[in-house]
């Protein structure tokens, strides 16, 4: 038997740990969190079991089972499957890995919730339920289900706070209208999301990624349409992933449980809009234009947000805008590999080795940033948790009380930052290296291509700034006034989750020199059969030999060590004043940072003097026209019927008058059509 | 013998005073009464054909419709006495409590 047969088992784990704890977790210890951890850890060993089957290659490129759901017309046939290829294998180890850890903090980090933790772990096993979907589905419709289930349970796990806040009122108020936004802003993008679908539905005929991403099936759809529906698509993944417009909900998510912002805002949910990049990469890259929008949205979106992370005090909303940043990273990436793909099949010329390699560094990056970012949330919820605060400034000095988060989180810190060895590393200068590729080329996307590279490279600094501006401003230095009510570590359910996930936000970089690239790389064999794309990863020396001969390699850690070195001077020896930057916090890109670019302002500001009056506008019509058109109907129905209802006088003689009449009108025409037949 | 159309007639003129009562009248229990005429108008076709015809099945039918308009008199009247027993009356214009 094949491990891939019984891979329909997987999500349906997670599904039976939400119903089992949704209607009885009350009766279990820890309101079903040991259930919801043994759900997790099943999953994951499953996942792992299938994964090394589809990554060893047993079945292929990829595995496909699925039965016919919707007949919509002759030939248009909507399935429900699962299609397992070495990118959805990769996503659903991870996120089922990682939603352990997760649980298994949460069994800490909740512990004192009381009677909240079901509806905690209820929402939390929905939601492995919908990612493991949205991973293993085998259509783009089965995937939009899913997609939109995981941003239910954001919403849902975002406002897990939005009433009876153990801070008070506004503190709920506060983190409903955090749910709200982010149900709304992403909606948006899944509205783009849905349009895409159906151009392309009709485009294709069919929504199966097998027939999808078959180079005959593409060759027949007009090069156009295809750049319309892969724009659209990325419209949605605009909104999951929370890049440049549509970014401003994720910071605000942040008034949900840290342990959900390390689940669904760090490590997995926002992936599935980089997921569903790499996923449609064979239609995307089709067009050069495209890909160079992608890559532009994700290297913006990648230096802009780090600008906003560089002054805030909140421990987690630096994490949250750091999270936008690398999600921009992972975006770039695959937009600057896919340029090139898209610009070698217009030429018809063969895209291979270091020209193919964005897919593979925007997909370890998303992997290898899963693990770090879940660790640096986790270490941020148990300070959170020991101090009982989300401000930096009252915190400080916290190393000697809490060595383990301490050196957990300096792990997470310095493989974020990209200092060598430690993951954050490699994938972080794989990036870059991508982006370079692109670069060194000619013409107009070269030069934009050069400036995201230049604004990649900042981002780089300033995500190693500001890295080290949290460590040291949590655990360096004086003790601050709430790091004193600190009652020292967390208790081991916690650490322990940490400290694995620190060794593989350490480690999990190497993997890509033990033939894991293999499994990151997109194959494609496009349209003509000589012409092909990636074909085969890299030997380890290859890519040891490429990033230690690169210059670009080496200015990459310098600039991580500068970024480390000015965190180090103005945070820790404190020789150099932050405040003599910023005239004391009141200079204008200060307040411009610290407002979020006046993002907020501007969505209210949509939502007030746009929205508000259009919808004023349509109530007026809806109540004037719609609704007065309705009401006449209605209103004539009923004045008819009492004027008629007067002929039911209620006189049974009125009644067998009307009989006697109607028989004798009914024998004279008869008597006259037989007098006239008789004529 | 007694020519058919003189029972035909008889019964025509019998049917239509009933129908006229059952129009006309406003008290319930003459109205049943029209009613009943207005049956054996019907009996009287029967018979009379029955002998023209010389079949007894028009004999059985109007039998069967005498213990029918037995039992449908029975029905009627005690719903009569109860409407008299509510309502004081059986006059059937005074008796509209369903009435719009």
């Amino acid at each position: 038997m094949n491990f891939v047969d019984i891979a329909w088992i997987i999500p349906l784990v997670p599904l039976a740990a939400f119903l089992l704890i949704g209607f009885f977790g009350h009766r279990t210890p820890e309101g079903g969190g040991y259930i919801a951890v043994g759900a997790a850890a099943i999953a994951f060993i499953l996942s792992a079991l299938v994964g090394y089957e589809v990554l060893s290659g047993t079945h292929g490129d990829f595995y496909e089972t699925s039965v016919a759901w919707l007949t919509i017309s002759e030939g248009v046939v909507l399935n429900f499957g699962l299609y397992l290829d070495n990118l959805a294998v990769l996503m659903m180890m991870f996120a089922s890995f990682i939603s352990m850890l997760i649980f298994i903090y949460s069994i800490g980090y909740m512990h004192d919730q009381g009677d909240r933790k079901r509806r905690y772990y209820t929402k939390v096993s929905l939601f492995l339920t919908a990612m493991l979907g949205l991973v293993m589905a085998s259509n783009y419709l089965q995937m939009f289900i899913f997609w939109e289930i995981v941003g239910l349970c954001s919403y849902l796990l975002i406002g897990f706070w939005g009433f009876r806040h153990p801070k008070g009122d506004q503190a709920s108020a506060a983190a409903a209208s955090a749910a709200k936004k982010a149900f709304l802003v992403t909606r948006m993008g899944d509205v783009a999301l849905l349009a895409g679908l159906f151009v392309l539905l009709n485009a294709f005929g069919s929504l199966d990624y097998s027939h999808m991403f078959s180079a005959a099936a593409i060759a027949q759809v007009d090069t156009s349409t295809l750049a319309l529906g892969s724009l659209l698509i990325f419209g949605g993944v605009i909104g999951k992933s929370a890049q440049f417009p549509l970014h401003d909900w994720l910071p605000d998510a942040m008034e949900g449980p840290t342990t959900v912002s390390a689940l669904i805002h760090a490590a997995t949910m926002v992936k599935a809009g980089v997921y569903l990049t790499a996923r449609s990469f064979p239609i995307f890259v089709q067009s050069t234009d495209v890909m160079l929008f992608i890559a532009i949205v994700g290297g913006v979106t990648a230096f802009y947000a780090a600008t906003m992370a560089l002054n805030n005090m909140n421990i987690k909303r630096v994490l949250a805008y750091s999270t936008l940043s690398q999600l921009g990273f992972m975006i770039l990436a695959l937009g600057a590999g896919g340029y090139l793909v898209a610009q070698g099949i217009a030429d018809g010329t063969a895209v291979t080795g270091s020209k193919a390699f964005g897919y593979t560094a925007g997909v370890f990056h998303m992997m290898n940033h899963a693990f770090f970012k879940a660790l640096l949330f986790l270490g941020a919820g148990s300070v959170i948790h020991a101090v009982g605060t989300e401000d930096m400034r009252k915190m400080g000095g916290l190393r000697k009380r809490m060595s383990i988060t301490s050196i957990t989180m300096l792990i997470g810190t310095l493989s974020i930052a990209g200092i060598p060895v430690f993951a954050g590393f490699w994938s972080k200068d794989f990036v870059l290296e991508s982006v370079m590729v692109v670069a060194e080329g000619s013409g107009t996307a070269a030069a934009i291509f050069l400036l995201l590279y230049i604004l990649a490279l900042a981002t780089a600094f300033m995500t190693a700034f500001y890295m080290f501006r949290l460590w040291y401003m949590t655990f360096g230095g004086e003790e601050g006034e709430a790091s004193k009510h600190c009652h020292g570590e967390s208790e081991k359910v916690m650490t322990y989750p940490l400290i694995v996930l620190s060794v593989f936000a350490a480690l999990s970089g190497f993997l890509i020199l033990f033939g894991f690239n293999q499994a990151l790389t997109f194959n494609w064999a496009g349209p003509g059969s000589e012409f092909v794309v990636g074909g085969g990863g890299y030997e380890m020396l290859d890519v040891l030999d490429k990033i230690f001969t690169s210059p670009f390699a080496y200015l990459a850690i310098v600039v991580a060590l500068a970024g480390f070195y000015a965190a180090y001077r103005m945070y820790n020896v404190r020789d150099v004043d932050p405040g003599r930057f910023n005239k004391d916090g009141e200079s204008t890109l200060y307040q411009l940072l610290q407002r979020r670019y006046y993002f907020p302002q501007f969505y209210d500001a949509i939502a007030l003097k746009l929205t508000y009056p259009i919808a004023l506008g349509v109530e007026e019509v809806d109540r004037k026209a719609v609704d007065g058109t309705v009401d006449g109907i209605a209103n004539s129905l009923t004045g008819g019927a009492q004027m008629l209802r007067r002929i039911q006088t209620g006189f049974v003689q009125t009644y067998a008058a009307f009989v006697v009449g109607g028989l004798l009108v009914l024998f004279a025409i008869i008597y006259l059509i037989g007098y006239i037949g008789g004529l | 013998m007694i020519p058919l159309e003189m029972f035909l007639g008889l019964s025509a003129i019998l049917f239509a005073i009933g129908a006229y009562g059952v129009l006309t009248k406003k008290n319930g229990i003459v109205v049943l009464m029209c009613i009943e005429l207005m049956l054996n108008a019907a009996n009287i076709n029967f018979i009379a054909f029955a002998a023209f015809f010389n079949d007894v099945a028009g004999q059985v039918f109007v039998i069967m419709a005498i213990a029918v308009a037995a039992a449908e008199v029975a029905v009627g009247v005690a719903i009569l006495l109860n409407l008299y027993k509510t309502s004081g009356t059986t006059d059937l214009e005074e008796i509209n409590v369903l009435r719009w």
